[in-house]
């Protein structure tokens, strides 16, 4: 014979509205939200850090990306500095350049002057039209044209003429003023050849 | 579904049986939370803490009418249980009778608890609930009546003193199916056993005696001892000219009462005693169903 005591007889008045317990395979629902909150925890962790990476990476971007840009304007100004003293250099080298042939006449009028004689103002002014030409103007402080026609000679044996010259004398200064015209070689007497005036 | 519904899905109590579902046993309606056993008698109430574990703590009780001293221990006792939940073993106001011919069709036990007229048929009182044991060998029954009344007042009782009840039952009928259980556990007529079973509850005495697996005797009284177990010896004494010489003893008590066993052995000389009695065999016993 065989007794089983496993049921208790239960004698409490029973509740009418008692549920059963829902099947245990649905437990997978509270598991699943409660896994869903875990994962939504975790990935909101994971976010929030990467943003503040982010932030962080697009602050230190941007502090790169204007340190780059000063120092680009800084590279730009030097070159505009740069570029400016390149431009005075060149202009200078050009002025150099440009001013080579009338160089030794220069040197020539220079050397022309007496020792009582000196060079208050000398000017050499090549036309634009034609750059063979240059507009001389030269003040002298002397008291004769003796120093004049020095310079004069001066100057022609350096295969000058002076055209349209206009001289002014007046308190110890003479002022002259002519454009000069290269000789040829083989034409050294030019027709349109002229005497200055003392005005 | 509202926000209860919700809660108890997402603390996952709403897969747990409810705390007074009496199909479902104490431990799966309470995993991991204190509750307490009491013990009824006339005029007696003892009760233990179950821990968290399932395991009962040490028994303790009080020698005065229940209401009277659960009033007076309430708050003590309520700090023992969780959430106030309780089981209670009553022990007084039942008769345990040996019946025939009760019906054993599919079912029978749960239409006992809800329509007992149509099994009892004749032998149906009013305001009375019903258990039944049978005895698979033969077509003889033990009957449990026990008295509606007494139930309901015993749930006002623990109500009024902040205790939820989730689960009444008869500590002696309890021991008893416990002692069948445990010396009957052969399948078939081919071992047949045969014992004299004496159970002792909060005061309340039940005999029974199996012959060859039929049951021949049953008797039981309730409030026969107190201190004392010389009126547990004088109820049992008639059955000594009544047993067959073979028949060995099989007591077992809600707890181990002193001398008992040697008392029985001076008593029913030549018999063996066979003592089932644990300390808190009775709670474990609720427990563990």
């Amino acid at each position: 014979m065989q007794i089983s005591d496993r049921q208790i007889d239960d004698f409490k008045t029973d509740r009418k509205d008692i549920t059963p317990p829902l099947p245990v395979v649905l437990r997978l629902v509270p598991i699943l939200f409660y896994c869903s909150i875990a994962v939504a925890i975790i990935l909101s962790s994971i976010f929030f850090i990467q943003f503040r990476l982010a932030i962080k990476k697009r602050d230190d971007h941007r502090a790169q990306a204007a340190a780059l840009a000063a120092q680009t304007q800084q590279s730009k100004n030097e070159r505009a500095a740069l570029e400016a003293q390149i431009k005075k250099a060149t202009d200078i080298q050009s002025w150099v350049s440009g001013s080579r042939p009338i160089q030794p006449l220069l040197v020539e009028i220079t050397r022309s002057m007496d020792p009582k004689s000196s060079i208050l103002d000398l000017r050499l002014d090549r036309g634009i039209d034609d750059p063979t030409q240059i507009q001389m103007g030269l003040k002298i402080g002397a008291d004769s044209n003796k120093q004049l026609d020095l310079t004069l000679s001066r100057i022609s044996s350096m295969n000058f003429r002076a055209f349209s010259p206009s001289q002014t004398l007046g308190r110890g200064i003479l002022d002259f003023k002519a454009t000069l015209v290269r000789k040829l070689p083989q034409n050294n007497t030019s027709a349109g050849e002229t005497e200055g005036t003392v005005q | 579904m509202n926000s209860i519904d919700l809660k108890s899905i997402l603390n996952f109590s709403a897969f747990r049986p409810e705390p007074d579902d009496p199909s479902a046993s104490w431990r799966r309606r309470f995993p991991n939370e204190r509750t307490i056993f009491f013990g009824i008698g006339r005029a007696r109430l003892s009760w233990r803490g179950i821990s968290r574990s399932g395991k009962p703590t040490e028994t303790e009780s009080v020698k005065a009418e229940p209401r009277e001293a659960l009033t007076q221990t309430a708050d003590h006792l309520k700090s023992l249980a969780d959430r106030g939940w309780c089981a209670v073993s009553l022990n007084t106001r039942y008769v345990i009778s040996l019946e025939t011919n009760l019906s054993r069709r599919t079912g029978s036990e749960e239409l006992l608890k809800t329509n007992p007229r149509a099994i009892l048929g004749g032998k149906y009182e009013r305001a009375k609930r019903y258990a039944v044991t049978h005895n698979p060998e033969t077509n003889s029954s033990i009957l449990l009546t026990f008295d509606e009344d007494q139930t309901r007042k015993a749930e006002a009782m623990f109500s009024e003193s902040g205790f939820r009840v989730g689960r009444i039952c008869c500590g002696t009928y309890l021991l008893l199916r416990h002692a069948l259980a445990e010396t009957n556990n052969t399948k078939g007529s081919e071992q047949p056993f045969s014992s004299f079973y004496i159970i002792c509850c909060e005061g309340a005495v039940c005999a029974l005696v199996q012959d060859q697996d039929r049951w021949m005797e049953l008797r039981s009284r309730t409030d026969v001892y107190e201190d004392e177990i010389g009126p547990i010896s004088d109820l049992l004494a008639p059955f000594h000219s009544r047993l067959a010489p073979e028949i060995g003893i099989t007591l077992v008590c809600d707890e181990p009462l002193p001398d008992l066993a040697e008392r029985l052995g001076t008593a029913f000389p030549g018999r063996q005693v066979n003592d089932l009695s644990q300390p808190g065999l009775l709670a474990t016993l609720m427990v563990k169903n």
